[in-house]
């Protein structure tokens, strides 16, 4: 009976209560899987009493320092998000549509998140409500607590005054994506753009907000998120410009 | 005196509410419509007009114990209440740009301070008396649960928060500042 004892490298994974001690003895422990590395994991997750179920209440909002997520492993996550949600969708339109779904999940997380970092310490905090800060805010807060670094430009569309544009020169969830040649049109920014379209629409500037490939000679993977303004956004502004 | 917390949706749905009893003493109140209210004690909507009406005094006391019956503690009327005055805070918030509203709207003796945070959630709080500081320490405790409850991935902008560490958290903080 090879399988009568869990596996105990598993057993580490999926019974975190167990304390800590069991795995390591030698009587389940085979010798070629040492575990120096669970009772590190228990005493970090675990705060307060031993045996208790971590708690997010427990947590400090504030400590981001070491909470980074490696880039291969989001890479790897996402290329996965993105195989499952092409298996279910019938067409690039659809299939930009749920990512950007998908996106924007976090962007309602990112942006309360990041407004309790910046304002949380303020006796009065503040809440943005124009729209050209809110979109400097997005540009660089929003893209710094993200992707790490800011967006690359803003740009205010010529043509229409309800259009804005978010431009980064190298988007980190692209990096290692190559889209097939049939499916040009894609942008797996969509992804972005749905936290961009969240936070907008958490503001208060409700918007549809879409992702498009404008590569040049210098930037290959060159992306535009383009935003596309509510009237009832535009309308408000010139009242407010015409108040001051 | 008691104080009442709503937590409200950006769509305006209701996701958690909390009623506090603190040791404080309530001001009294006098309003001059409840004392020229006819006695409609057999009337079905009795209890519900003297609620409207400010009527604190009419039944406060009878029972005897330190929570007041009828009067502005209508459970019905103090969700009305706090629903009411979401039209002047949906007024203010496009003006004002700070979380915290102090005094918003006034009904009889409730007065109501709203929060509402950048992602347009708003927390109601109805209250009886003065305390600002009180309350705006209260209300950036509660963002700060709330903001963590969101963090969860499984929890909506439509779902009731249910967690016992919510509430005894909040329930803490409303008994350290209200």
């Amino acid at each position: 009976m090879a399988y009568a004892q869990p596996h105990p490298r598993l057993s580490v994974l999926s019974s975190s209560s167990q304390s800590s001690a069991e795995h390591l003895s030698p009587s389940t422990s085979s010798t070629r899987f040492s575990l120096p590395s669970a009772p590190s994991v228990h005493s970090t997750l675990v705060t307060g009493k031993p045996g208790q179920r971590p708690n997010i209440y427990d947590r400090n909002l504030n400590r981001t320092r070491v909470a980074e997520v490696s880039a291969s492993a989001f890479a790897f996550l996402f290329s996965e998000v993105v195989q499952y949600t092409q298996k279910r969708v019938s067409g690039i339109n659809d299939l930009e549509r749920r990512l950007n779904t998908l996106g924007y999940r976090i962007g309602t997380r990112v942006l309360e998140l990041t407004a309790w970092r910046a304002e949380s310490a303020s006796k009065t905090p503040k809440r943005e409500i124009r729209f050209l800060p809110a979109l400097m805010s997005i540009h660089t807060q929003v893209w710094k607590a993200v992707f790490g670094k800011s967006a690359d430009a803003i740009e205010k569309s010529v043509e229409n005054a309800d259009e804005y544009m978010i431009i980064d020169n190298d988007p980190p969830i692209e990096r290692y994506i190559s889209v097939p040649r049939d499916m040009s049109q894609l942008s797996c920014s969509s992804f972005t753009a749905g936290i961009v379209e969240a936070v907008l629409d958490g503001l208060g500037f409700p918007a549809r907000v879409t992702a498009h490939n404008t590569p040049n000679s210098q930037h290959p993977s060159r992306t535009t998120i383009l935003i596309k303004l509510e009237k009832s956004v535009l309308d408000r502004e010139e009242l407010l410009n015409q108040k001051q | 005196m008691s104080h009442h917390l709503f937590l409200l949706s950006p769509s305006d749905t209701p996701l958690y509410s909390l009623t506090h009893y603190s040791t404080k003493p309530a001001p009294s109140v006098t309003s001059p419509l409840a004392s020229n209210l006819p006695t409609w004690s057999t009337s079905a909507f009795a209890g519900t007009l003297t609620a409207l009406s400010g009527a604190s005094s009419a039944t406060q006391h009878t029972t005897g114990g330190a929570v007041r019956m009828g009067g502005g503690q209508d459970r019905h009327v103090i969700q009305m209440i706090a629903n009411a005055s979401l039209d002047v805070i949906e007024d203010i918030m496009r003006k004002e740009n700070t979380m915290y509203l102090k005094s918003v709207d006034k009904f009889n003796e409730w007065t109501v301070s709203a929060f509402i945070t950048a992602g347009n959630m708003k927390f109601i709080l109805l209250h009886e008396g003065k305390n600002d500081d009180g309350i705006r320490a209260f209300f950036v405790d509660v963002w700060e649960l709330y903001v963590k409850t969101m963090l969860n991935p499984f929890h909506t902008a439509h779902t009731p928060i249910r967690s016992a560490v919510f509430d005894g958290r909040v329930r803490a903080s409303a008994k350290k500042y209200l």
